[in-house]
Order: C-alpha cells, then sequence, then structure tokens
C-alpha cells in the first residue's frame, strides 16, 4: 500500500511537472546589430526578466550585423519568424508595409513607463502609416570627434562651426606629415555622412520636397557631394578612405591618422578606449550657409511580429528592455542616446565628450535632425549597394557628383511618388 | 514507349522473375545516391532555373519569361563582373597551379626539414575562408597592416599609406594573392600524390640513358602528371570562378564595382537587392559558361589519356 502510494505520488508529480512545462512559454528573440559584449549584455537583462517572469524563457538569436538583413530576411521568407526582433530604421518599411509587425499602440497606452517616453520614440517608431510598429530604444545621432591635440599642432584652437571652417581646418591638418584632415567613411555604412554633409551645403534637410521629388539633387546637395570628393582628391582624407568602413573610420581616428571623423555615440565606445579622455572631444556637426545643420539621427528599436502567438508576454519583454532603468543601462553599453526624458541629466552623459550630441539634441532651431525615410521599401539596397558604389565612383572621379545626384534624385523621386500615390486612398 | 516491358512480359514466370530482380538489384543499391543527388543537386537546380524566370521583391514574385535574360544583355554591372571574374580566375589559377607544382616537385624529394615545409604549405587549407580573408584584410591595412609598407620598400607601391585594396586599378590583387595562399595546398596535395604514384623504374632508365633533368620531367613526369593536371585544373577553375568569401570580406565588391566578380553580384542581386530572379539568371549564365568549359577540358583529357 505504502509503495503504491509513493507511485501514485511520484506519478502526480511528474504530471504536475509535465503541466508547468506545457504552461511555459518560449519566446524567440532576433537581435541584429551584434557585438560580443553587447550581447552578454542583452542576455543578462533577458536573465532578469526571466527570473521576475516565472515560466517565460526567452530563445535569443544573435545574428551578426553583416549579414543580418538577408539572414533575418530568409527567415521570415522561411516562415521562421521571431515573437520580437530588433529592427533597424531601415528595415522597418520592409515588413511594416507587407503586415508583418503588430500595431504596439495598444499596448503603450496601457504602459506605466509611457508618460516618461520622449516624444521622438513615438515619433521615430510610428513612421510607416502613422502606426507605431516599434519602439526605439535609442538614437544614433552623428557629431563631430575631434582631436585636440592634431588641432593644436596645426594651430588651430578648437573644432570647426562652419562648413567653410571644417575645409580650412581639415586642409591645416593634413599639411602636417603623414596625417588628414577628416576620416571619410567611403565603403560600407558611408551614406550617412554623404547624405547629411550633402544637406548641410543644401541649407536643407530631408530627402524630399513636399510633392514626393528628392532633393538630392540641388544644386547645394550637389555642391556638397562634390565638395567630398575635392576634400579626398586634395588629399584632405586618407586615399585609402575610398573604402573605409566603420573599423577603419575609427581606427584612423584614434591612431591619430585624421583629425576629425563624424560619428554616432557607439564609436565613442572604442575609441574612449583608446585615446585619453583630454585628447579628444565631440563637437556638433558644423552648419552650412544658412546657418544650419542637419545631423543625421538613426535609430534602432524592438518590434513584435503580428503573428506571435505569445504577445503578451512579447509585450513584457519590450517592456522591461525599454523601462528608464533597463534603457538607461543599454544605452550606456551600446552607445546610444537614450530615450526616456530626463536620461541626459545621468553622470555618465554630462562629460564633455557627450556634450556635442546633447547640444545638436537640445537646439532644434539650429540642427534639424534627419531621419532616413524608412517607410520606402527598397531603402537598405539604396542606401547600402547603390549610393556606395556610386560614391566611391565620385570620389575616385569615374562619375560626376551631379550624374550620381542626379541618378539618386530619380530613383528616390520615383520611389517616393509611388509611395505616396499609394498611400493617398 | 512500348520499349523492354512487352518482351519481359510474354518470357515464362521465373524468367521474368529473374530478368527483373537483376535489371532492379543495380538500382536498389544505387537508389540512396540517386535520392541524394536529386534532393541535393536536381530539386535545386530546377528550382533555380525556374526562378530566373520570375521577378522577386522581398515577398512577392512575378512570372516574367525570359525578361530576366533580356534584362542581361544590357546589365554593364553584369559585363564588369564577367571580365573580373575571367581576371580573378586565371590569374589566381596560374599562381596556385605553377606554385602548388614547384611545392609538389620539391616535396617530392627527401630533404631536412620536409615535414615541417609540408605543414607550412598545407597550412591555408586548415583555416577557414572568411578568416583568411578577414587576415588578409588587416595585411593590406595600411594604418596597421604591414603590407603597404613593404610593398612601398620593394618599390612596387608609390604611397605606403594606401592600401592597393583602395585602388581600383589595383584592388582586384589583394583577394588574389589571398587566393593564391589559399589554393597552394590543393595543387602541391594533388600532385604530389600523382608524382608518388609515378614508377622510380622510369626515372632510373631515363637517367642511365643520358636524360638531362628538364628531359626527365618534360618525358617522363609531365605525361604522368598531365590527366592529373587537367582535372584538378578543371576542378579548381570551377571553384575559383564560384568562390566569393574572400572578395566579399576583403573588398565587398568594391571599390566602386572593381573586384565584383559574378558570384558576389548574384549574392548581391538575390540578397541586398531583393531580386532572386535576376541572381538566378546570372548564375544560371555561369553554369553555363562553366559547363562548356568543363566540356572542353574533359575533351582535352580523353585526348591525353589516349597519348600516354
Amino acid at each position: 500500500m505504502k509503495r503504491l502510494s509513493v507511485m501514485l505520488a511520484a506519478a502526480a508529480g511528474l504530471a504536475i511537472s509535465a503541466g508547468t512545462a506545457m504552461a511555459d512559454t518560449t519566446l524567440k528573440m532576433v537581435e541584429v546589430i551584434t557585438s560580443p559584449p553587447r550581447t552578454e549584455f542583452l542576455k543578462k537583462q533577458i536573465a532578469e526578466f526571466e527570473a521576475a517572469n516565472p515560466g517565460v524563457k526567452v530563445d535569443l538569436v544573435s545574428l551578426p550585423w553583416g549579414q543580418a538583413f538577408e539572414k533575418f530576411l530568409t527567415m521570415v521568407q522561411a516562415g521562421d519568424t521571431p515573437d520580437v526582433v530588433e529592427m533597424p530604421e531601415r528595415w522597418m518599411g520592409l515588413y511594416a508595409n507587407n503586415g508583418q509587425l503588430e500595431d504596439l499602440g495598444p499596448y503603450m497606452a496601457k504602459w506605466a513607463d509611457a508618460k516618461t517616453l520622449g516624444e521622438r520614440a513615438k515619433e521615430f517608431g510610428s513612421t510607416v502609416n502613422n502606426t507605431q510598429y516599434m519602439i526605439p530604444y535609442g538614437y544614433y545621432v552623428n557629431a563631430l570627434f575631434w582631436n585636440k591635440k592634431l588641432f593644436k599642432q596645426a594651430g588651430l584652437d578648437g573644432p570647426p562651426a562652419t562648413l567653410d571652417e571644417f575645409i580650412a581646418d581639415a586642409k591645416k591638418i593634413s599639411a602636417l606629415p603623414g596625417k588628414y584632415g577628416y576620416c571619410l567613411r567611403g565603403g560600407p555604412g558611408g551614406f550617412n555622412g554623404m547624405h547629411m554633409f550633402m544637406n548641410i551645403a543644401d541649407g536643407k534637410g530631408g530627402y524630399f520636397n513636399a510633392d514626393g521629388t528628392s532633393t538630392m539633387n540641388d544644386p547645394g546637395s550637389v555642391k556638397g557631394l562634390q565638395m567630398l570628393a575635392d576634400m579626398y582628391k586634395d588629399g584632405l582624407a586618407p586615399k585609402d578612405a575610398v573604402s573605409w568602413g566603420f573599423n577603419e573610420t575609427v581606427t584612423g581616428f584614434y591612431s591619430g591618422t585624421c583629425a576629425m571623423i563624424n560619428q554616432d555615440p557607439d564609436a565613442l565606445l572604442g575609441i574612449a578606449d583608446k585615446m585619453s579622455a583630454d585628447d579628444f572631444a565631440v563637437a556638433p556637426m558644423p552648419v552650412g550657409p544658412t546657418g544650419k545643420s542637419f545631423p543625421t539621427l538613426g535609430y534602432g528599436g524592438w518590434a513584435m511580429f503580428a503573428n506571435s502567438q505569445h504577445k503578451d508576454d512579447a509585450w513584457k519583454l519590450m517592456a522591461t528592455l525599454l523601462s528608464p532603468k533597463d534603457n538607461l543601462d543599454w544605452a550606456k553599453e551600446v552607445g546610444v542616446i537614450p530615450i526616456h526624458n530626463g536620461a541626459d541629466q545621468d553622470a555618465h552623459f554630462k562629460t564633455e565628450q557627450f556634450k556635442g550630441w546633447f547640444e545638436e539634441l537640445s537646439d532644434p532651431s539650429k540642427y534639424e535632425m534627419v531621419t532616413p525615410p524608412t517607410h520606402l521599401e527598397n531603402l537598405g539596397n539604396f542606401v547600402d549597394q547603390v549610393a556606395i558604389k556610386n560614391f566611391q565612383e565620385v570620389l575616385l572621379g569615374q562619375k560626376t557628383a551631379k550624374d550620381v545626384a542626379d541618378e539618386w534624385a530619380a530613383f528616390l523621386t520615383k520611389e517616393q511618388q509611388d509611395w505616396m500615390a499609394k498611400n493617398k486612398k | 514507349m512500348t520499349y523492354a516491358v512487352p518482351e519481359i512480359r510474354s518470357a515464362g514466370a521465373s524468367r521474368r522473375k529473374r530478368l527483373s530482380y537483376a535489371a532492379v538489384e543495380p538500382w536498389l543499391y544505387l537508389s540512396p545516391a540517386i535520392v541524394l543527388l536529386i534532393v541535393v543537386l536536381v530539386v535545386p537546380l530546377i528550382i533555380g532555373i525556374s526562378y530566373s524566370f520570375r521577378k522577386f521583391s522581398a515577398f512577392k514574385s512575378e512570372f516574367v519569361g525570359l525578361g530576366q535574360y533580356h534584362a542581361m544583355l544590357s546589365d554593364a554591372v553584369l559585363g564588369q563582373a564577367l571580365v573580373n571574374t575571367l581576371w580573378w580566375t586565371v590569374a589566381s589559377l596560374f599562381f596556385q597551379f605553377f606554385l602548388g607544382l614547384g611545392l609538389a616537385l620539391l616535396l617530392d624529394k627527401p630533404f631536412i626539414g620536409r615535414k615541417l615545409v609540408q605543414a607550412v604549405v598545407f597550412l591555408p587549407w586548415a583555416v577557414p575562408s572568411f578568416l583568411s580573408g578577414l587576415t588578409w584584410a588587416w595585411l593590406f591595412n595600411p594604418i596597421i597592416g604591414p603590407l603597404p609598407h613593404w610593398l612601398f620598400v620593394l618599390g612596387l607601391r608609390s604611397d605606403p599609406s594606401t592600401s592597393i585594396l583602395s585602388d581600383p586599378a589595383t584592388a582586384m590583387w589583394g583577394p588574389i594573392i589571398a587566393n593564391i595562399w589559399f589554393g597552394i595546398p590543393f595543387f602541391a596535395i594533388t600532385l604530389l600524390a600523382a608524382l608518388k604514384s609515378i614508377p622510380a623504374e622510369l626515372h632510373e632508365a631515363a637517367a642511365i640513358d643520358g636524360a638531362s633533368p628538364w628531359q626527365r620531367f618534360s618525358k617522363v613526369t609531365l605525361p604522368f602528371l598531365a590527366p592529373t593536371i587537367v582535372i584538378t585544373v578543371m576542378l579548381r577553375t570551377i571553384w575559383i570562378a564560384t568562390f566569393a568569401d574572400l572578395i566579399f570580406v576583403m573588398t565587398g565588391g568594391g571599390p566602386a564595382g572593381s573586384t565584383n566578380t559574378v558570384p558576389v553580384y548574384v549574392y548581391v542581386s538575390a540578397f541586398k537587392s531583393l531580386d532572386k530572379g535576376y541572381a538566378s539568371a546570372v548564375a544560371v549564365l555561369l553554369l553555363a559558361l562553366l559547363i562548356v568549359y568543363a566540356i572542353a577540358l574533359i575533351g582535352i583529357r580523353r585526348s591525353l589519356v589516349r597519348h600516354v
């Protein structure tokens, strides 16, 4: 009898544990902008979430950024969709326009932390169809890193405030043996910098006029593109920079090869490791002929797939990662500007290195942030392939700035006007 | 459609059984391999060819008939990619083969430290191609890599602050140099195995007859190696022509498309431009060119075998 009761108890125990196992939820989460320390940090935040939410497990898939676009798209095409995905701004049009992302508006309406969420997070997460398809976890704002030592050696006492000063300073620094004024980024990811200088020289931010025609071939924009080509041709940037990506420009800066780069706060992590804080600072981008500047503002965020079977748990995970505490820690770790109001008061962000970014963010009359037209489906290919190849052709003198700007304008005008026609209904 | 079946049916029952079993037995043994071949080779090939008649975007596709092939005719980027592929393949193959042959001849003879040389020669084969590409890219980097400085010292570059990878005129040499390093072991290993199979008596007889080293090589060694050379050159050509890892990692096809080869273009068309249809059409073109090349080389090998 005793044996029977033990067996019954064991069977009941097994049944209960099986029941618990069946009640467990496993959320699939994909991160696409990865580095080993960043992934470790995310895993730590996930572990805390799992501890606070028994029964919910998170299965994290980390894709290397270099192949993330095609790998993730292949996963989605094969029906292997995650519950939560890290969404770079330029992919949003592709997935949102195809009805694959969940509208986060209703979830945000019941979210306690929404009251401190900055307006920009709501604005940038809902650029497609005015629907909150993602919530940014931080901003990549471009500003100008400058090497104090090299400036001093060239007889300069501060960063350039205008585009003309930028070129003049680059000239003076490039006169130093083996040194260059500007770490141009001609290779992967070079579009941001190139487009930003086109906007600054044009005195007008963004990509389009109200009628959907592109501003890429405005005379001012062409002048900005030509300016970069001239700087390259005149030796104000290293010859090698024609194919430089993120790592090369950052290396070029901290090794003291060139005195200025335009970069986002994520570059600060590597640079601060290699350079003394006294030797460099970050200034706002120089202004153009109209006295205005147009720094690019990129962002990544978290989005939920509409076909998720565990939407409530997926939202819980997103809400945890986007809470003021987790977001502040995340911003410090990955090098982005945090999304909740008041985060700039944190001691971490009150250094000379962050001054440039917060100055840009705090003066909208002088600094107009330019975000990519994320609603366009073919933006990723244009930015990552077409524009880079053409930019290199301009730098190498194989095509003129005007011809390339005209090509870009024709492409973007068609994309935008098609989108406008489709969204009129 | 009335081939062998009526005949078999008209025969006696036991004979029919024997005949059909005898006919079926080899196919039974072969069937796993045939199924495997169909699944991993024929099906993807058919899918690839069928894709080439469609136009794709990320989540949609439409039938366009020969439209993709027609678009290829006026695609200047493809024209440049074909020229780049030819250059990349011929230069890589030429140096891989002759350096591999030289090493095989060297390693065929006993000398002190042969084992060490053997290990060093075969090392590149053990390194993943992606890693090789990254390493070579850093070696060519003018800020942290040593090669720009040494190319300058040797008088091969006029400016040590630039990499050959950033100059459209020389960029292709970067991946080619990496590929030569990467591919030498293949020729060294296969040709060394072929050298070992040549009967020693033939060399001894030739030496007794007073043949010079060059005569022994050209009249004894080379004819024996010839069939192996043709097959290895054919295989390697196909592999190099379709090999994109090193180029992708080292230059990404740039600057300004100067290292864009057909496989890189296929990859970019399929996964960046999201047009799998066009990528498939370009891949079919490359496949057709390589089949023609392989058939020609197989013909050469047959005539060589007849003459050996």
